[in-house]
């Protein structure tokens, strides 16, 4: 992803009085294209009744910017999507050290840890088939 | 000067559910606070892997026990919306009356807890016994006082005939006369006053700063309402976002007061303009699997609730996300609490409406 | 600055002294459970036929059916009673009843691994009935040993 950019959008959505309302990581089982798996990490802002995302694929170990300079609140987002998902947030605004959640195990949703669940239940087919635009409810 | 660490939490009395904050102290203000969740972090969303779709409902409404109505719809109407099902009618009047006697029941456990959280006891047995006329409502209506089970894909499950609406009603004006004594005791007694008066104060622009949601915002002079989108049948209804201006802990009292006799009144209205009669369709059966994505947006008694569903034409969703109001006002609960007084840091707590069960899933 | 004198809890507090408890004597009161609580799931056995479909549609995976061995088992600890099973049975072989009985009479696994709450039901195959033979008189006589055959 191109970070100057995404930040960049980011902060126009911070001035135009934008609140940020999720960030969230799905993870992507490995396919083609993507060996190690990948995340789809999506960014909602709203505003009133208007609601916008931003949203990009990114590969393990990928740099994803902290965007708490333009939202402050982001911290909570990040370090669960760093603790829980092992996405590389850099820049964290608060940093709470791998200490919000206490799992078991210690990635949960990484591609690799979800892929060994779906086997041990008998699904584990590559679940990506497209890539709807989202809806609005 | 010297600084002393004391750790509130997990287990507090004043707390709901367990949360821990590192307080840093200088004499008996606040300079820091750390805080740390993740004791009650149930791995909720990971059971989408094991839970076929139809049956995660019935996981999502026990994400937590205060918030679980408003949780079992939002799961429901975010499926609904991907797989293009058409509820009826009465079911979805019958999801806004429940919803909003949900948030009256959440408002009088708070206000409970508020009073609780400054030692007034007395005042918390009084707005809890209130609190049972609801849970007996539910009782009667859905089968359970806190976990409800009557959200289905496409629709409700029981009904409440109109005879039985009626009574509701009746009660719940009943309940909102006997509030009005509960509203006078939080606005006139001198103790609450000094407790909750000027603590905690979240301007508007640092409100907007740290993106709080809910009464946190309205009582802050944000007007910001998810209900006034117009989604769920709200814009059948007609209210106005209850706003105060004052910012502190008191003015959150009041806006949370204010709002259980506005949902009284979305209640009364909603059993005027629903379609009377016996017999009419509740559920609209689905059938067939899901694939798409949405997000759904609901105005629980905390604040805004953001869901995330994707869902890859399979049995099992990819992915649930529950991004609950809780969530969003941690950071306005952090910023709050720097600088205050110890014995305010309870009360600012509180008043953020902390539901950690639904931060944490 | 409020008026330090008011104390509008006094009359409040007042009237609760005087007047009788919000709080039931339980357990020597019950309060009755309103129609359509959720309670118990109650199983008839005679009327099911081991279809299978409310220990596929079980969301807690509380309830194991075996059509060969006619053999129904419900677990009602992990029960979440939201009574998907009483709406799918179609010979209404479960039903939920508004009370809540105690389930279980110990706490600890048995030696069978039987958890607590356990319950199960086999019914047993109808036995055919026995068919006595009534003697019936023969047509005609054999034809005598020895006698020469043609």
């Amino acid at each position: 992803m191109e970070i100057p950019t995404f930040l960049a959008r980011v902060e126009d959505y911070h001035k135009a009085g934008w609140r940020l309302a999720l960030i969230n990581a799905t993870t992507l089982l490995p396919g083609e294209g993507m060996e190690q798996g990948a995340f789809d990490i999506v960014w909602a802002f709203a505003r009133g009744a208007e609601f916008e995302y931003i949203r990009e694929r990114v590969m393990p170990g990928d740099e994803v910017p902290s965007v708490s300079k333009s939202f402050g609140a982001a911290f909570l987002y990040e370090n669960e999507i760093r603790e829980l998902f092992g996405i590389n947030v850099t820049g964290l605004g608060l940093d709470l050290g791998g200490q919000l959640y206490k799992t078991a195990t210690r990635i949960p949703f990484s591609p690799s840890a979800v892929r060994a669940r779906l086997e041990a239940l008998g699904r584990a087919e590559p679940a990506v088939k497209h890539d709807p635009a989202a809806k609005n409810a | 000067m010297k600084r002393t660490v004391i750790p509130m939490g997990p287990q507090h009395p004043v707390l709901p559910e367990p949360l821990v904050l590192d307080l840093i102290l200088e004499d008996e203000r606040v300079i820091d606070a750390i805080p740390t969740i993740g004791y009650v972090h149930r791995g909720l969303e990971m059971m989408v892997e094991r839970v076929e779709y139809t049956e995660m409902g019935f996981v999502v409404e026990r994400i937590c026990g205060i918030c679980s109505f408003m949780h079992g719809m939002g799961y429901c109407v975010s499926l609904e919306s991907i797989m293009n099902v058409e509820v009826p009618e009465r079911a979805r009047w019958l999801r806004l009356i429940w919803a909003e006697i949900s948030r009256i029941q959440s408002h009088l456990l708070w206000l409970g807890l508020g009073a609780d959280a400054f030692g007034f006891e007395n005042l918390f047995m009084h707005c809890w016994r209130m609190r049972e006329e609801i849970l007996d409502i539910f009782e009667k209506t859905t089968g359970g006082r806190i976990i409800h089970s009557v959200n289905r894909i496409g629709g409700v499950k029981r009904d409440i005939s109109d005879s039985e609406l009626a009574a509701i009603l009746v009660k719940l004006q009943d309940l909102g006369t006997a509030f009005r004594e509960t509203a006078r005791i939080f606005g006139n007694d001198p103790s609450i006053a000094h407790r909750l008066g000027g603590v905690g104060v979240l301007s508007a622009d640092d409100a907007r700063a740290v993106d709080a949601v809910g009464p946190m915002a309205r009582a802050s002079g944000i007007a910001t309402d998810t209900r006034l989108n117009g989604a769920h049948f709200y814009d059948h209804v007609e209210f106005e976002p209850l706003v105060e201006t004052a910012g502190d802990c008191l003015a959150r009292v009041v806006v949370r007061m204010r709002e259980i006799d506005q949902s009284i009144d979305l209640v009364r209205q909603a059993i005027e303009k629903m379609p009377k009669g016996e017999g009419q369709a509740l559920e609209t059966k689905v059938r067939g699997v899901p694939d798409g994505e949405v997000f759904t947006r609901l105005e629980q008694p905390r604040g805004e609730v953001l869901y995330y569903v994707k869902a890859n034409g399979t049995k099992n969703l990819e992915r649930f996300r529950a991004r609950t109001p809780t969530f969003a006002n941690i950071p306005a609960m952090i910023k709050l609490v720097k600088g205050c007084d110890l014995a305010d840091v309870p009360n600012i707590i509180l008043t953020i409406d902390p539901c950690i069960s639904c931060t944490e899933r | 600055m409020a008026n330090p004198f008011r104390m509008p809890m006094v009359p409040r507090a007042l009237r609760n002294l005087v007047s009788r408890p919000a709080t039931r004597r339980y357990p020597s009161e019950i309060r009755p459970r309103f129609d359509g609580a959720r309670g118990t799931i109650e199983f008839d056995v005679d009327t099911c036929v081991f279809c299978m479909l409310c220990a596929r549609r079980c969301p807690a995976a509380a309830i194991t059916v075996s059509r060969e061995d006619r053999y129904f088992a419900i677990e009602q600890l992990t029960c979440i009673a939201c009574g998907v099973c009483v709406e799918v049975c179609n010979k209404d072989s479960l039903s939920m009843s508004v009370n809540s009985r105690p389930v279980h009479t110990h706490a600890e696994v048995g030696p069978d691994g039987r958890r607590p709450g356990h319950e199960e039901w086999t019914k047993p195959l109808p036995v055919a009935p026995v068919v006595t033979p009534v003697a019936t008189p023969t047509v005609g006589t054999p034809p005598a040993q020895g006698a020469q055959a043609g």
